[in-house]
């Protein structure tokens, strides 16, 4: 289609929905007013049921698990997937030396890029690691942990340069992390299948709300998550990392790009 | 009249920027441009969520601070739009990655040349 | 008892397998992973036909995840709804998936343990969306289903079709996007996830428009996944991209599964708003025959086999919908049946289409002409699947065109079975005729296919003819067999669907229709092939009327993201006044 033609049929489209928002908005949930059952009982529930504080880790790691775990295994396979793509055309021999793509300059990092990149790396791979462990008593979570760690691990490659990144980072340590994770998940929710009971039971002690240890299975789910995403984001970045580079020892590349 | 207005301001919000997401990717001519726009899109789903859990007048569903029975927004759809974020980020890697690859081979990044086929 | 036990496994056990896949995949021997992959997806099927077999005789099996159900009278917990449909369909994607496991063995050499993981978080994907009774749960397995799919076009890396992932991936991800707001809606007018507690306050409130553009959004999101129209142009493009077993997958089970999704969302959370199931019979009754019709006629314009078959696909979903939009046991009955038959036939369709890549070098029909003569039995199954295709009239297909057909005669429109019958016998045609040409030689002249888009594509071709044909004779096999007691199944399964007591099935007589369809295919394929040996005026006349229409419709597939895209807001647009204005 014509790009002027396009446009005229995507607003006629939106002028055309008009009609339809306009009659349905006075019906919408008043904003800030409107009654959730589910959330009133999902409220009073966790703090007494659980002994957590943090309800939306409750729900995320208890009431609604099995939704995480899907979740989880969606950051799994779309880590998977990145992988195939890049390391498939890359080629999967990695040299011990790294290349320079031609005609990018490659400026090693200043002393006070990688005094602050080292300072804050520290500070935030211990935030990650508190916000992950607090999940049940303060905001936070497995997901958000892991991200705060492997963002961590990214202030490493901006302070330390390629060639500390690459002697820090193990893909397949990431790898075995990552599915670690993801099984520690899938295995948490059979420790009530073993006892009879349906999949992803808590029946583990529920301990003291406040603590780390606070809400039975929801630590352990918690921690299986943190790796899972802490792996699987530092795949991302090692696979994103590995293109700027090139592979001194890999054949030309003689594919030329055709316009 | 304030009231009034508050009350469907987050729901035309949402629905503005779906659309605007949407006229961003209809009108692209670059897949980095594109991929944002798709972001613009999620955002709109995390207003509209969002807006629903909100209550007036509530803190957050987390009870360290304060005793369980403080008022507190809807936690449901904040688990929902966790969901969303990691939703949005994986799609988004792959997407990067596609579009990475997609350059190497075509060495273009306009989505209004990349028919697929010749 | 113990059945019900098992209900968590048909998913949980492909993502351990797969999470563990991916840890030990090096230390595995060589085709482990292969071996594992098909085992697991054997089992899965396993489970479900058990489950399947145990909601027939006792009554569908509810299973709460966490022990959670209720908390005072709010429904809180994910409850899975296992029903003889649900548990069937997950019965068929297992097989599927061991079939295409089977025929993918030796396909990929360096990542293949990547390969098998990602293929069964997709198998784990899609039968959690048959089997959950919660409709944020089925949003998490429809975009794990979506994110596998996005991630297995991945390994088409020799591929110059690559903008086929993006087209395929962008649109998708509008499309959860779209659903994600649905659920918002829903959620924040009926206050509950659940579906059946979901249906109760839908029956509460039937004419609220707030609700109607929920259910619009959400099946906004599933037709996308159905590839119906104006949703449906990303399907063709992402087949032509994705590797001959991913595609088995995406047009043997992934289509119809958001169909059924379609029926479950229709029947338990909408069943109680009769505006918005009377506004669903006709606007999906008009996406359905259009679906049905504009895929039959691009199918016959294309030369790329895959590609080909993509559109195929989507006139046969579009046959499907039809039957859905019924809303009635005897439609959904129809397209239970249609699903089975479909999926099967589909699958071995798009296994002969590898065969083809690996064995004749290339994926273009034209060029291709009479390189299969020394494959002259896959020759013959690929008619054979042709003439399904157009509906011949044995197996599960059959069985459930016959159903749909009578339910549109039940509500007194009998011309409907007359434009899916066209339609099919277009698709057929189209699949007799490449298998004319690569495996007979003949068709020297090609007609307007010959504009067609195409492209060299290779796959692998080091593994045994067996290996790559004897999934595909094993599926068609199924797929034509005819099943004594299959309507009666069908519609007892469809009763469990809609969760309303069971009618009894109806008598379905023999008619001449589908061997008429068959007869039109057949002659459909001599025209095209022996277009050299006709008079240059019939030629000349068919073609004038063929070509246009044909034309207008593929200059639409334009092939171009941003042209998807504002097909899919032209479509919600419609539906939602549609829906809106209804309530």
């Amino acid at each position: 289609m014509k790009p002027r033609v396009r446009t005229a049929l995507f607003l006629a489209a939106a002028a055309g929905a008009m009609p339809a928002l306009v009659r349905a908005l006075p019906h919408f949930p008043a904003f800030g007013d409107h009654p959730s059952p589910y959330a009133d009982r999902v409220l009073a529930s966790a703090p007494v049921d659980r002994h957590v504080q943090n309800v939306v880790t409750a729900l995320n790691f208890d009431y609604r698990g099995f939704d995480t775990l899907g979740e989880e295994f969606i950051l799994l396979c779309a880590v998977t997937g990145v992988t195939v793509l890049l390391r498939g055309s890359r080629g999967e021999h990695r040299s011990a030396r790294t290349g320079q793509v031609e005609g990018r300059p490659v400026i090693p990092p200043g002393e006070a890029v990688t005094l602050i990149a080292r300072l804050f790396g520290v500070a935030t791979f211990v935030l990650g690691l508190s916000v992950a462990l607090h999940a049940t008593s303060t905001p936070g979570g497995g997901f958000q942990g892991g991200v705060l760690i492997a963002s961590g691990f990214l202030l490493v490659f901006l302070g330390e340069g390629y060639r500390g990144w690459r002697a820090m980072m193990q893909a397949e340590l990431m790898d075995a992390v990552e599915a670690a994770g993801a099984l520690v998940y899938v295995g948490c929710g059979l420790v009530g299948v073993w006892q009879g009971l349906p999949y992803l039971t808590n029946t583990l002690p529920l301990g003291t709300a406040g603590s780390v240890w606070a809400g039975g299975l929801m630590p352990v789910i918690n921690a299986g998550v943190t790796c899972a995403v802490l792996g699987g984001f530092g795949m991302l970045f090692i696979e994103f990392l590995e293109e700027t580079r090139v592979n001194p020892d890999a054949e030309q590349d003689t594919e030329a790009p055709k316009s | 009249m304030t009231g009034a207005w508050v009350g469907w301001l987050p729901w035309a919000v949402a629905a503005w920027l779906f659309g605007v997401g949407l006229y961003g990717i209809i009108s692209s001519r670059h897949y980095v441009h594109l991929i944002g726009c798709l972001t613009i899109v999620q955002s709109a789903t995390y207003v509209l969520l969002l807006s629903i859990g909100y209550r007036r007048g509530a803190g957050p569903p987390i009870f360290h601070a304060h005793p369980p029975s403080t008022p507190a927004v809807d936690p449901v759809m904040q688990v929902l739009v966790l969901t969303d974020i990691v939703v949005g980020a994986t799609v988004t890697a792959l997407l990067l990655v596609l579009v990475l690859q997609f350059h190497k081979r075509r060495g273009i990044v306009d989505p209004q040349q990349a028919a697929p086929l010749t | 008892m113990i059945i019900a036990a098992l209900a968590p496994f048909p998913v949980v056990l492909p993502l351990g397998v797969g999470a563990l896949l991916l840890g030990v995949s090096k230390h595995l021997p060589r085709r482990g992973p292969d071996v594992l992959a098909i085992l697991t997806a054997a089992a899965t099927s396993v489970i479900c036909g058990l489950l399947a077999r145990s909601a027939a005789e006792t009554g569908p099996i509810t299973y709460w995840f966490g022990q959670w159900h209720l908390l005072g009278d709010q429904v809180v917990g994910i409850s899975f709804v296992i029903d003889l449909a649900s548990a069937g369909v997950g019965a068929l994607v297992g097989f599927l998936f061991a079939a295409t496991l089977v025929f993918a063995w030796g396909f990929f050499e360096e990542v293949h343990a990547h390969f098998h993981v990602i293929m069964l978080v997709f198998m784990a994907g899609m039968v959690g969306f048959c089997l959950t009774g919660d409709l944020i749960n089925m949003f998490v397995w429809f975009e794990l289903m979506s994110v596998a799919g996005f991630a297995a076009t991945g390994f088409a890396l020799r591929s110059s079709a690559i903008a086929g992932a993006l087209n395929f991936t962008i649109v998708n991800t509008v499309g959860a996007y779209v659903f994600l707001a649905g659920i918002g809606l829903l959620y924040g007018q009926g206050g509950a996830l659940d579906m059946v507690a979901l249906g109760r306050s839908v029956a509460a409130h039937p004419n609220d428009p707030v609700m109607a553009l929920g259910f619009v959004l959400i099946a906004s999101a599933l037709l996308t996944k159905a590839a119906q129209l104006p949703f449906q142009m990303w399907l063709g493009d992402a087949h032509a991209v994705a590797p001959s077993p991913v595609s088995v997958i995406f047009s043997g089970a992934m289509v119809s599964i958001g169909l059924f999704g379609l029926a479950k969302l229709g029947f338990r959370v909408f069943g109680g708003a009769p505006e918005i199931v009377g506004e669903s019979r006709r606007a999906l009754l008009v996406i359905g025959l259009a679906s049905a019709v504009v895929g039959a006629m691009l199918a016959l314009g294309q030369r790329h086999i895959k590609r080909l078959l993509a559109f195929s696909t989507i006139s046969h979903a579009g046959i499907m919908l039809t039957g859905l939009s019924q809303m009635s046991q005897d439609g959904e009955a129809g397209l239970l049946a249609y699903l089975f038959g479909h999926g099967l036939v589909k699958g071995a369709m798009f296994m002969l289409a590898g065969f083809i890549a690996a064995k004749c070098g290339g994926i273009d029909e034209i060029t291709l002409r009479g390189r299969g003569r020394d494959y002259w039995p896959v020759g013959i199954m690929m008619a054979l699947g042709g003439l399904a295709l157009a509906g011949l009239p044995f197996g599960p297909m059959d069985e459930g065109f016959k159903l749909i057909e009578h339910g549109a005669a039940d509500a007194g429109q009998h011309w409907i079975a007359t434009v899916l019958l066209v339609s099919a016998t277009l698709t057929g045609a189209a699949v007799l005729r490449v298998a004319g040409r690569i495996f007979g030689g003949w068709g020297e002249l090609s007609g307007d296919e010959r504009h067609g888009e195409t492209e060299e594509e290779q796959e692998p071709g080091h593994q045994p003819a067996v290996l790559l044909a004897g999934p595909a004779a094993l599926l068609l096999g199924l797929g034509l067999i005819g099943w004594d007691d299959g309507g009666a199944l069908a519609s007892r399964a469809a009763a469990a669907l809609i969760a309303l007591p069971e009618q009894p099935a109806p008598a379905l007589p023999g008619s001449p229709g589908p061997w008429i369809a068959v007869l039109c295919a057949v002659a459909i394929t001599g025209f095209e092939l022996a277009r050299r040996h006709l008079p240059h005026w019939f030629v000349a006349l068919v073609e004038a009327f063929r070509v246009p229409p044909t034309r207008v419709l593929q200059r639409m597939q334009s092939g171009l993201v941003t042209d998807y895209v504002t097909w899919l807001a032209v479509g919600l647009a419609v539906l939602a006044t549609a829906f809106v204005f209804a309530v």
